[in-house]
């Protein structure tokens, strides 16, 4: 058993108007993953690839221990550990009941629990019998999930699960994935744009920004080690011995009236240089995911202009 | 079970020092008592809004301090105190409040003297306040 879950090493894809890769990642197993980025930043793409439905022109890709290769899509003992949740719902499938759907599905997995999965319905209240072509967005999602969920895969792939979700079926979901989590050596990949799904959901975040993975973070060590700190004018001038731009980590700094704001990406380095020069700063801020995103985004722009 | 924890996100210092520094004074003031089987690290992990990554390394370092221990496949639970260490560390989360009040003192240009009295002056209030509730009406 290794510690990963998905790997990719020096995955490339080339076309007309898009390049992705080169990409290096590795989602630890029994964690929960989340790869946020813009639109059209490769994150479909990424899924797809790992699940050999579009192949990489280099590089690498393996799949709980086991290499993707051309191939390999029907290996069919693979495919019982995974479950993968498509960014659209199939429209051809419109015409078919939900129940007709999940005893079609239900052939391939040999491990599908019946019981589960007419819990899931339940707790979703989803009925049956009805078309899936004359379900709600919502409702189509939830009962997609169910269908995910019903062979108690090891490794869940959801790309942007919960899009259509109303806000009480959006909770459903994240206490639904919490408690398939419970079970410590489960895995989820999840790409997302909700920055509070990634609040309550992930372990891992991993930027993915026009086709370039800018970075995987720990979670809690990203939000807090970004720190914004307010500084009055009248006391920097005081203090002119100081050049407040030197503060460790720091990554941007705007004026306001009166104020000075700086963003610091070492935090702990930061409060503690603050500390030695004995400034103290009139209020600080936690930043949110999408303001540490903007700012990688920025960072990673210059780097490119520079280069 | 639900561990009265709580996150200051504006603070510089990182999260899984702010709840070891909590959950460790919560176990050496005995308000979780010894053999108190604390929640799974995912569990505690959802309860606080943050990942299992972090709870994992409190639970770990707590481990080592030994002020808890982990049985194979029954869970976490708290270990025995020693005296000592309960002397160590009572004091811990007093501490760090005052220096938070410090901070914020300093933050609207007070001088320690200013501070020493503002000090005095809510100790006197609370513990007045306390007595008045505890004696009996007239």
């Amino acid at each position: 058993m290794t510690d990963t879950a998905v790997r990719l090493s020096g995955v490339k894809l080339k076309r007309p108007h898009f390049q992705l890769g080169p990409i290096d990642l590795e989602v630890p197993r029994g964690c929960v993953t989340a790869i946020v980025g813009p639109n059209g930043s490769g994150k479909s793409t990424t899924f797809r690839m790992i699940l050999d439905v579009t192949k990489p022109d280099e590089g690498e890709i393996e799949l709980l221990g086991e290499r993707v290769e051309p191939g390999s899509s029907s290996d069919t003992a693979l495919r019982q550990r995974i479950g993968y949740l498509q960014e659209e719902s199939l429209s051809h499938e419109r015409g078919f009941r939900a129940s007709e759907k999940a005893g079609f599905v239900s052939q391939w997995y040999s491990g599908w629990d019946v019981n589960r999965y007419q819990e899931l319905l339940r707790i979703f209240e989803i009925d049956p019998s009805m078309k899936l072509g004359k379900m709600s967005k919502g409702m189509r999602r939830k009962f997609d999930l169910a269908v995910v969920l019903a062979h108690n895969p090891e490794l869940l792939i959801l790309d942007e699960p919960s899009s259509g979700l109303d806000p009480l079926a959006w909770k459903q979901m994240i206490e639904l994935l919490h408690r398939y989590m419970d079970d410590g050596d489960r895995t989820i990949l999840l790409s997302t744009h909700i920055i509070e799904e990634v609040k309550r959901l992930a372990d891992y975040i991993v930027f993915l920004v026009q086709g370039r993975v800018l970075g995987v973070y720990e979670k809690d060590e990203l939000l807090s080690s970004w720190l914004g700190y307010f500084f009055s004018e009248q006391e920097l001038a005081a203090r002119a011995d100081i050049r407040i731009e030197a503060m460790p980590g720091k990554q941007s700094l705007e004026r306001m009236t009166g104020m000075v704001k700086i963003t610091t990406d070492k935090a702990v380095e930061a409060e503690e240089w603050l500390r030695q020069h004995g400034i103290t700063a009139a209020g600080k801020q936690a930043l949110e995911l999408d303001d540490i995103l903007e700012l990688l985004v920025d960072r990673q722009r210059l780097l490119t202009r520079h280069s | 079970m639900w561990i009265p924890v709580q996150i200051n996100e504006q603070s510089a210092e990182p999260l899984y020092h702010q709840i070891k520094v909590q959950l460790r004074a919560l176990i050496v003031s005995g308000q979780l008592a010894e053999g108190t089987l604390l929640p799974s690290i995912r569990e505690f992990s959802q309860q606080v809004k943050c990942s299992v990554i972090t709870i994992r390394r409190v639970y770990q370092d707590l481990e080592n301090e030994g002020l808890l221990r982990t049985r194979q496949g029954t869970g976490t639970f708290v270990a025995k105190v020693g005296e000592q260490e309960r002397d160590r560390h009572r004091l811990d989360s007093v501490v760090k409040a005052l220096e938070e009040a410090v901070d914020a003192g300093r933050r609207v240009q007070c001088d320690e003297e200013e501070l020493r009295r503002l000090f005095e002056q809510v100790v006197k209030e609370r513990f007045s306040a306390e007595q008045k509730s505890h004696s009996p009406p007239e």
